[in-house]
């Protein structure tokens, strides 16, 4: 007897349908599993066998032959133990009905019968949604993730006896309800303010011209300047993410197991922070059982890079090619994998080893070759890529009683919010969202100078000795400052604010 | 350039490594020629010199600088790339201090260098880090020669950083050494060639040196030669200024506050440059105001001013550009006082 269950694997964030063929025939009891499957799936015939007993059904003493199609591709992962352990109970002649055959199941199988949670259940619906499929059989504890999707059939079942129940058409089990994504937005607050940033205003200014604009930073300060502080507030002032946003993340998170299963979607802008050790795959993505990177998982947040030239060179370098793109590619000689990773990328160093160079109170111990290996541990492409270099420093701020400066994240978020606006309309039609993506043919365009503005810019570069790659950075940053002072054309002012966020390239760091 | 067996043997002597052994294979001798039977050493040195435009000035030859002759061991030879003449100038100021130079340091030679270089004096240093560094930059920034004296053979650079540095100084000053090709900067090169650095020049000046710094062995070498020696006196506190005090309390050097100090002291006159007035607006006017009375950080100026702080940044920037201010480290920012 043959049967023919259906399921879903990932390939990176996208899933593909895998067919899952039981055979059984007469011959020495036997169970094999052909069709590329990875250890995790060849071991699930013990769960499945222990599962199917303790769930009171018989277990066919038979020849037992399980197919994944296509039989060509590698297959991972322990989500496809319902779909197989349904197929061998049709197969046995346990489920009599034929609706299975609508439903793309998925689920893992603990020994005792109950049916555990799964990664990757959002991205794998998604990608299935796509592919005409409309029912499907989830693990419950993965419902809240597929609830906020609407117009399919979500069942959410515990235990494999009720699959089989709701399979053979006994009892009734209604689908999953749709969750609304703007009410459990709403309910969900950030835990940091930038009101609770002191002082620092120079700081924060670059901060919101960089998320307006969406650039990249790089803070450059002594330990304890708050470094740290500010760069959690960056996703506070980043405009709420759209419901589209939010999915796109929550899939990444979803691949990865680390998404919180009670609310079942990723609300807030992510922030994370790999430490320094942290290996290329670690940041990019990939590894014997692929999952996505740090970088995938800041997709549409916030990368925080703390004391950067502590990562190994090597590490940083592979930034390069995401912060262009917005991707981590990862080739392995079998396949290439494509994570989403279009993240904002804020870095923090000191301004040498020791931290205190520059300090008025502190003095810096460190020789000018330590200062001069440590500064150039970043490396000028990468560099390129950073449009504010900013300094931030630890200061007394007992004479400053005044807090009408300490503005709270939401009105900056309002700011930022005009600006990205007035981006989202000049840039209508192409594939540039924000003005740090700008192409040079729309840096021409849109980044015109007056006579004034073109002075001002070359005086400055002779005057303060900026480097030439400068230049592009300065006009995309101008840019944003004018679009957040609602200005249709840049103005000399704003070029001149411009060049007070290029710290690095500062005489001084000679 | 042709050698004659004299300048090829002292060429030659080059080789020697020490000061002291120098002088006992020369003194030794009669003539420059007895030291080697076979001068072929000296022909491949010549020949490899050539390609890389490197040339030698010794002892007994007419562009050897009077000015060393003078001092108590002078260098038997001289490699040089650039233009050798330089070293006959009248108008040599040797311009040495700390490697690591804090931010006083830095501001005493960005007042300082450019006056003396107004004024027509050539700035000699070691194109080390620091000091001797920016010594050179702003000699280059305002298209003035400038000399460098290296502690190592001239088609090596140290410190590697300053690589183009040195090949800059080459094309519109000169870059000497006492070394021959291939000699790296051994540890005992650097006193030897700082005799080199206060003996070719006038005077020799010292904006910040820490009590070990090696650029009070040039201001020994200096009273030694009996030349003046500036030094910029520094906080009690501080340990960069640690080596200048010093020097001002053993009474062996010139207390300097002004670059005319040191330039009326060697007969020139101070050339002033005519400042015109800038007519500034209301708000860059009011910074300029705040910071007479000293630096101030980005925060402090924006609590006492009555703008916001993107146009505080933008009139930062501006003064800036102007030259009228200038921006430390940490976002501090100061007035760049006119001397």
């Amino acid at each position: 007897m043959l049967a023919k269950t259906k399921s879903y694997a990932l390939n990176g964030v996208e899933g593909y349908e895998v067919a899952i063929e039981v055979d059984l025939n007469a011959g020495l009891p036997a169970y094999d599993t052909v069709g590329l499957a990875d250890t995790a799936v060849k071991e699930s015939k013990e769960r499945v066998r222990a599962a199917i007993k303790n769930s009171l059904y018989c277990f066919p003493i038979r020849k037992i032959t399980i197919n994944l199609a296509p039989a060509d591709t590698k297959k991972e992962g322990s989500h496809f133990d319902l779909a197989i352990a349904v197929g061998i109970l049709i197969a046995n002649e346990e489920i009599q009905s034929n609706i299975y055959k609508d439903y793309i199941i998925l689920g893992e199988l603990s020994l005792d019968g109950s049916i555990n949670s799964i990664r990757g259940v959002l991205p794998l619906i998604i990608s299935a949604i796509q592919n005409g499929h409309r029912k499907f059989i989830i693990p419950s504890k993965n419902a809240k993730e597929a609830s906020y999707i609407s117009g399919i059939e979500v069942y959410a079942f515990d235990k494999l006896a009720d699959v089989v129940n709701f399979l053979a058409g006994n009892g009734e089990v209604k689908p999953l309800e749709t969750s609304q994504f703007a009410s459990i937005h709403r309910a969900n607050k950030y835990d940091v303010d930038f009101a609770e940033v002191k002082g620092q205003f120079v700081a924060k200014r670059a901060l919101e011209i960089a998320v307006a604009g969406g650039h990249n930073v790089l803070m450059i300060g002594p330990p304890g300047a708050g470094k740290t502080m500010m760069a959690k507030c960056v996703p506070t002032i980043m405009p709420d993410m759209t419901f589209e946003e939010a999915i796109e993340v929550t899939k990444i998170h979803s691949v990865a197991g680390i998404l919180d299963d009670s609310v079942g979607i990723v609300v807030h802008r992510p922030f994370r922070t790999p430490h320094h050790t942290a290996t290329v795959p670690a940041l990019m993505g990939g590894g014997t059982n692929a999952r996505p990177g740090e970088i995938s998982l800041a997709h549409n947040g916030v990368l925080f890079l703390d004391e950067m030239p502590e990562y190994q060179r090597r590490t940083l370098e592979t930034l390069r090619q995401p912060l262009e793109d917005g991707v981590a590619v990862v080739s392995r000689s079998k396949r290439t994998l494509e994570y989403p990773a279009r993240f904002m990328l804020v870095a923090s160093m000191n301004p040498c080893p020791c931290g205190n160079l520059g300090s008025k109170t502190q003095q810096c111990k460190c020789t000018p070759s330590e200062i001069h290996r440590y500064i150039s541990k970043l490396s000028g492409p990468l560099l390129d890529r950073i449009d504010l270099q900013i300094e931030v420093d630890s200061i007394s701020y007992d004479d400053f009683r005044s807090t009408a400066l300490n503005e709270s994240s939401d009105s900056v978020k309002d700011r930022v919010e005009k600006a990205r606006a007035v981006q989202r309309a000049r840039y209508v039609g192409s594939k540039t969202k924000t003005n740090d993506e700008m192409t040079n043919a729309q840096v021409k365009k849109y980044c015109a100078l007056d006579e004034s503005g073109e002075a001002l810019l070359k005086n400055a570069f002779t005057k303060l000795n900026l480097t030439a790659r400068a230049s592009t950075r300065v006009l995309k940053v101008a840019r944003t400052i004018a679009d957040l002072d609602g200005a249709p054309d840049i103005m000399s002012k704003h070029i001149a604010e411009a060049i007070q966020y290029r710290s690095l390239d500062r005489k001084y760091w000679d | 350039m042709i050698y004659n067996d004299d300048q090829k043997a002292l060429i030659m002597l080059s080789t020697v490594e020490g000061y002291a052994a120098k002088r006992k294979r020369f003194e030794s001798v009669d003539r420059p020629r007895e030291l080697y039977q076979d001068l072929s050493v000296a022909d491949n040195m010549i020949a490899k010199m050539e390609k890389e435009g490197i040339g030698a000035v010794t002892l007994i030859d007419d562009d050897y600088p009077e000015s060393l002759k003078e001092i108590y061991d002078p260098p038997y030879v001289l490699f040089y790339k650039g233009d050798v003449s330089l070293l006959k100038s009248e108008d040599l100021l040797a311009i040495v201090g700390a490697r690591k130079v804090s931010a006083y340091g830095k501001n005493i030679m960005l007042n300082f260098a450019p006056a003396f270089i107004k004024s027509g004096l050539i700035i000699v240093s070691g194109l080390a880090r620091g000091v001797d560094s920016i010594g050179h930059k702003i000699s280059l920034d305002n298209g003035a020669p400038t000399v460098a004296v290296v502690a190592n053979g001239l088609d090596i650079c140290y410190p590697p950083e300053n690589s183009q540095l040195q090949s800059k100084i080459a094309q519109t000053g000169v870059v000497v050494s006492e070394y021959p090709m291939g000699s790296k900067p051994l540890q005992y090169h650097f006193p030897e060639r700082n005799r080199i650095i206060s003996g070719l020049s006038k005077a020799t000046f010292i904006p910040e040196a820490g009590e070990k710094s090696g650029s009070l062995i040039t201001a020994d070498y200096a009273i030694e030669q009996g030349k003046d020696l500036f030094v910029v006196p520094g906080s009690i506190f501080s340990a960069q200024s640690a080596g200048c005090n010093k020097k001002i309390k053993e009474l062996q050097a010139i207390i300097t506050l002004s670059p005319d100090d040191v330039v009326e002291s060697l007969g020139r006159t101070v050339s002033r440059q005519s400042q015109t007035a800038v007519q500034l607006d209301m708000d860059l006017q009011s910074i300029i105001n705040l910071l007479n009375d000293g630096g101030l950080h980005f925060d402090e100026i924006l609590q006492k001013v009555d703008i916001d702080i993107a146009t505080l940044s933008s009139a930062l920037s501006q003064l800036e550009i102007l030259g009228m201010i200038r921006k430390l480290q940490g976002n501090y920012y100061e007035i760049i006082p006119r001397i």
